[in-house]
């Protein structure tokens, strides 16, 4: 059965890496980058509750927060190169190129 | 068995909003759909009996974090005109597919070697907000003040960056 949740967790994170490879819009890349988070805090909440341990609950709490940051910085670049360029297309970050 | 199909509900949910979220061309539409997956993990985390999870992934994450997202979505005002052309969607998704599916049956295996359980929902105080506090606030403080720090930093780098034409002038 916690079996189940782990393999959820796994399908979760595949189909984020999947959103990251494929899409060019630069908000649905973002919120697949969150949905592997989240993939990734199944995994630690099914393993704290077949080890009957809070630790993994603790540290999904930290990912929430790191999550929470990520927001915060990503979108406010995301809003500079909307400035720039008028576009949300992941390849205007080529200008980043030196 | 009840949890048991409410499992099979939650993660029939999270896995089908997922795919629409990576699938949908509006990044609107996309949000919407995540917005769903979020709520249904909240659903397995209630069922995983991680309480203050649960109601901490309905808060920041369907709550705060979304909400800030949509609002950045619908603050830019993108048309259908802005929205970039993805002519080799299918063909990367397919590729991606190939790189993805070695990774996630090497995972499987290693799931599979790990012992497993029954679960069921728990007493004795597991996962709410008094005995998750006590390991936060024992055995995980330098963490958590790091972190605090990290969101401290964040949110100084973020006015920082978003109103710099402010700053220039």
């Amino acid at each position: 059965m916690i079996h189940d949740y782990l393999f959820l967790s796994i399908l979760l994170f595949c189909l984020g890496i999947l959103g990251v490879i494929s899409r060019r819009n630069i908000f649905t890349v973002f919120m697949s980058v969150e949905l592997m988070l989240n993939a990734a805090n199944l995994a630690f909440i099914a393993l704290a509750r077949l080890h009957e341990n809070m630790d993994g609950h603790v540290l999904a709490m930290l990912v929430m927060a790191v999550a929470a940051a990520e927001a915060a910085l990503a979108l406010a670049v995301v809003i500079l190169l909307h400035k720039h360029t008028g576009k949300v297309d992941t390849n205007v970050f080529s200008l980043l190129k030196g | 068995m009840l949890s048991q199909w409410l499992f099979y509900a939650f993660a029939t949910l999270s896995v089908l909003s997922a795919l629409g979220l990576i699938l949908s061309r509006h990044p609107m539409n996309g949000a919407m759909w995540f917005v769903i997956t979020l709520v249904s993990l909240a659903g397995l985390y209630s069922l995983l009996s991680a309480s203050l999870l649960f109601a901490l992934q309905l808060i920041v994450y369907a709550g705060a974090i979304m909400s800030l997202i949509l609002f950045i979505i619908m603050f830019l005002n993108i048309q259908p005109a802005d929205i970039p052309v993805e002519n080799g969607r299918w063909t990367y998704l397919l590729g991606g597919c190939l790189a993805v599916v070695p990774i996630g049956l090497l995972l499987m295996r290693i799931v599979r070697s790990l012992p497993g359980g029954e679960v069921d929902i728990v007493g004795n105080g597991f996962g709410k907000v008094k005995s998750v506090g006590l390991v936060l606030f024992r055995d995980w403080l330098l963490p958590f003040e790091i972190v605090s720090i990290l969101l401290l930093v964040a949110l100084v780098g973020a006015v920082v960056l978003a109103g710099k034409k402010e700053m220039n002038q």
